[in-house]
């Protein structure tokens, strides 16, 4: 990654050197229109793109936005509502619920999502020997090659309460007083939805930070072995405040995650039961997809949109990235 | 991320193991093990019967009971074809697309470059639950619906945001004279990308192909709410309405279930990942690039 940026950094380079080059060959001051038509091919070569992006990705986030304020289904006429949507969402007797489950899984998914990971990458980056480290490499991808709806199948399974492992494992210690429907009890399922995944060491995330411990300059750990900075001291002091530049990537992605997605949740309990699982999202997926009311899921995402904008801009305010010193 | 040079911080003399050493090691392999038992169980219940699931779930059965997969290929086969259909006629398109868009931003200038260029990468800001609803809508009204179109043409409009990203830094570091004397010989503008672009863009392409695969191969909310026909379908959905249909035939209590349905269940789960699987051994390095780009991607 890191080694993505420093290319990036020598094009930026390369072009600060090109720009006046290029100014210069067009000869003196051209008026922009000139230099437009000829360089022509470059906009004939963008053109397919920027027309894929134009109708796919430019226009629905912009349509969404205008139709939060619709009443809006396929085949019939959208016509204006003003804030009735957000009116009715928030005026919902089902709304504090499921906003503070968002809150719950967001605050959960932190945890798992930049904390774990980076204890794991620790572990392993502070391991001696190199062939141990490239094993355990492995073993973090290995669950990664299943694709994540049979993860999320299989979690089903370890919760169900016959044949489920979780309850099985019960009933071995003779402790089966605790066993229960994991996923339909209103108690404990949204729990159970925040546990899937334990240890919650395999995934981008250690990797993500493997790569950023391992851009680390080794003099800067040989000038800790002289200052006798080790151990905890060292982890605390030198290696998390040279890669909070990852800290920050994981903990955006583990508060847009906690936000918006639902996937995982319309698998294993659809929300329920009841709307013990509900979150935002999955309230509207519902709305458009059972319920046909679109326009009303359109101001749900638009929410959404706000409070990841929210969240990253307050994640990116607080952790600001330790630039190293001394020279590479 | 690549495999980083050896960094011992004790010097040569080696010490003896420490002790939190022994207990980093410890622990590690304690949480490899832990997260490594999904895939156990999926393993084991795959060669399973009727009998073996219901009575050893958390023991190896032998004999390995082959026939599931046969079984399970019968159901799930088509939902692979589709998907790996799909996944190459978006790759090769998206992979173009990226390929030039990132030759332009890298290595030709005209007016209002760096705009374009940041007007793509913003999209990357804009996340999927704000366009979701609205996308969907666009494409009922484009008569996209249950069309293996619906499916292609996300990869191929939203697959080259990234990739353009990506590719413009990799072609940046292409050094310049290469491009200066294929222009001396008459290169033209498409010489340029096909002929020396390409080739030594490969291992950018190699991410982006095994990054966006990955994606398509887990994609499920957009083809579960686009694709209606079975004949369409995409894996992660199609292993969804199975596992359905396999647990609501159970519904009426455990004891009446028919157990034998979970052997070929298990056995689709893991043929259904035997694609990453491969393409983790074949393409093992851009593999973890993509999926840490995947991450990037948000």
């Amino acid at each position: 990654m890191t080694e993505r940026e420093r290319v990036a950094r020598q094009s930026n380079e390369l072009q600060a050197q090109e720009e006046p080059i290029a100014r210069h060959r067009s000869g003196g001051l051209p008026t922009t229109w000139q230099a437009m038509r000829k360089s022509w091919q470059a906009y004939a070569l963008l053109m397919p793109i920027f027309i894929l992006l134009i109708i796919f990705n430019y226009y629905p986030p912009i349509l969404g936005l205008l139709r939060a304020f619709y009443r809006w289904r396929p085949g019939v006429e959208a016509s204006f509502v003003g804030l009735q949507h957000f009116n009715v969402y928030f005026t919902s007797p089902e709304t504090p619920r499921e906003l503070l489950n968002m809150f719950k899984l967001l605050l959960f998914f932190l945890f798992t999502g930049s904390v774990v990971p980076f204890v794991m990458a620790e572990l392993i980056f502070r391991i001696r020997s190199n062939d141990a480290k490239e094993l355990y490499r492995l073993f973090l991808i290995i669950p990664m090659l299943v694709p994540l709806i049979v993860v999320i199948l299989l979690w089903k399974q370890i919760y169900d309460p016959n044949l489920g492992l979780i309850n099985g494992i019960l009933e071995a210690l003779k402790i089966e007083a605790l066993s229960r429907n994991w996923l339909g009890d209103t108690a404990s399922a949204l729990y159970a939805i925040m546990f899937m995944g334990f240890p919650w060491v395999s995934g981008v995330g250690t990797l993500i930070y493997l790569g950023g411990l391992g851009q680390i300059s080794v003099s800067i750990f040989d000038a800790c072995e002289v200052d006798g900075c080790t151990g905890i001291r060292r982890t605390l002091q030198i290696d998390l405040p040279l890669v909070l530049g990852q800290v920050r990537l994981m903990t955006i992605l583990a508060v847009i995650a906690g936000i918006t997605s639902f996937q995982t949740i319309l698998v294993l309990t659809d929300g329920g039961p009841g709307f013990a699982t509900m979150v935002p999202g999955l309230t509207m997926f519902h709305k458009a997809f059972r319920t046909q009311q679109f326009g009303y899921a359109a101001a749900i995402g638009m929410l959404l949109f706000i409070l990841t904008l929210a969240a990253t801009l307050v994640v990116n305010r607080a952790v600001h990235p330790a630039v190293e010193e001394t020279g590479r | 991320m690549r495999p980083h040079p050896s960094r011992e911080i004790s010097p040569p003399g080696r010490r003896p193991l420490q002790l939190s050493q022994i207990g980093s090691h410890l622990f590690i392999i304690t949480m490899l093990l832990l997260s490594l038992i999904p895939t156990y169980l999926l393993l084991t219940w795959s060669f399973k019967n009727g009998l073996q699931y219901r009575w050893e779930r958390w023991t190896i059965s032998l004999p390995l009971r082959w026939r599931n997969y046969g079984a399970a290929w019968e159901i799930i086969g088509d939902y692979m074809i589709n998907t790996v259909i799909v996944a190459f006629v978006g790759l090769v398109g998206m992979l173009l697309l990226s390929l030039i868009g990132g030759y332009v931003f890298a290595r030709m200038s005209f007016p209002f470059r760096e705009t374009l260029y940041y007007a793509i990468i913003a999209l990357l800001m804009v996340p999927w639950v704000l366009s979701f609803i609205p996308a969907y809508m666009v494409y009922v009204r484009l008569g996209l619906l249950n069309t293996r179109w619906a499916l292609i043409i996300p990869e191929l409009a939203g697959g080259p945001i990234f990739g353009i990203f990506l590719m413009r830094a990799f072609i940046t570091g292409i050094p310049e004279e290469l491009y200066e004397s294929a222009r001396c010989d008459g290169a033209g503008v498409l010489d340029l990308i096909g002929r020396i672009t390409l080739p030594l863009a490969l291992p950018g392409l190699a991410t982006l192909a095994v990054l966006n695969f990955i994606g398509v191969w887990n994609s499920f909310l957009w083809p579960l709410v686009m694709i209606q026909d079975n004949e369409k379908q995409m894996i992660a959905v199609g292993l969804y309405k199975l596992a359905r249909s396999a647990t609501s035939a159970g519904f009426h209590g455990w004891t009446s279930q028919d157990f034998s349905v979970w052997g070929p269940l298990y056995a689709g789960y893991v043929i259904a990942s035997l694609p990453l699987v491969a393409l983790f051994v074949v393409l093992g390095k851009f593999y973890v690039e993509g999926l840490v780009d995947s991450g990037l991607k948000v």
